[in-house]
């Protein structure tokens, strides 16, 4: 069934057939994009709701409570989700790919990217959505092209488009603006990557 | 014929695990069954001379109280995989 006396054009033709059919899945992926999708985009709504409700009655001293409350309370459950996602898929991987690696890697550089601009944005006391949403578009851009998957390359370009958006919104849009940009750079590429053939 | 030809390499199923290999980071055993619908038997075989050869890495773990056993390429695999690759091509296009 299996021979040793091959000739250079079966051997290529094993090689080629042996990475051709070593595809890796990354549907999987979709599960993380999705959960984050939704994670963030419930927070923007919710923190747009919470100004809207707070500024109408007045009670600003409420702002910072609630919304650090909002954030935090709704990033915990993402990575609480994210942990039991991850701990499924790795139980069944079979195949590790390099390229799986520096993804992981890229969005641990865009995670921390984010936090530092935030940090920074606070000292410097100017809305940090820009810089939040230009690293979304990196990481998302990046991921896209690596993975060869269009949707998520159009995904990462509107962050882009939204990252600019933002110097053109007055400051109460800004979170409905950050949830748009999610939902079209995020969970829409998720869900093509979901159903992905 | 082609003498010249690393003869751990110039084997079918030896051949298709090692370009698995090299596409990837780390493989697990039962995958490459599924891939080249070679028996385990046969597999572990080509495996340990691969292993033996200083080609391949071998580590075997448990996932879920069953083992587990996960493959991947070693430099000198790669060396070997890239050298082999190269004398293909002077076989099908001699200069």
């Amino acid at each position: 069934m299996y021979k040793d006396d091959l000739t250079p054009e079966e051997s290529f033709k094993i090689i080629d057939k042996a990475i051709s059919n070593f595809k890796t899945n990354y549907k999987e992926s979709a599960q993380i994009f999705l959960l984050w999708g939704w994670i963030l985009t419930l927070a923007c709504f919710a923190q747009f709701i919470i100004l809207k409700i707070i500024q109408s009655e007045e009670a600003f001293e409420q702002i910072g409570l609630l919304s650090i409350g909002n954030w935090v309370v709704l990033i915990l459950i993402g990575f609480i989700i994210q942990f039991f996602i991850v701990r499924k898929i790795d139980r069944e991987k079979k195949v590790y790919s390099y390229l799986e690696g520096y993804l992981k890697s890229l969005w641990m550089v865009a995670v921390v990217s984010i936090f530092v601009a935030i940090v920074i944005c606070v000292k410097l006391e100017i809305e940090p959505l820009a810089f939040i949403l230009l690293i979304a578009g990196i990481g998302t851009t990046t991921t896209g092209l690596l993975i060869k998957f269009r949707p998520l390359v159009i995904g990462g370009i509107a962050f882009f488009i939204f990252s600019i958006a933002t110097t053109f919104v007055s400051v109460e849009y800004l979170n409905l603006l950050a949830g748009a940009a999610i939902i079209c750079g995020h969970l829409i590429p998720g869900y093509f990557l979901k159903f992905a053939k | 014929m082609f003498k010249d030809l690393d003869p751990l390499l110039h084997s079918q199923l030896r051949l298709a695990i090692v370009s698995m290999l090299v596409a990837s980071e780390k493989v697990e055993f039962t995958h490459i069954k599924e891939q080249t619908k070679a028996a385990s038997g046969n597999i572990s075989i080509q495996v340990k001379k691969l292993q033996e050869a200083g080609y391949i890495d071998v580590e075997k773990t448990f996932k879920n109280n069953y083992p587990k056993t996960m493959l991947s390429i070693t430099d000198k695999g790669v060396k070997a995989f890239e050298d082999y690759v190269n004398d293909l091509k002077k076989y099908i296009s001699p200069k």
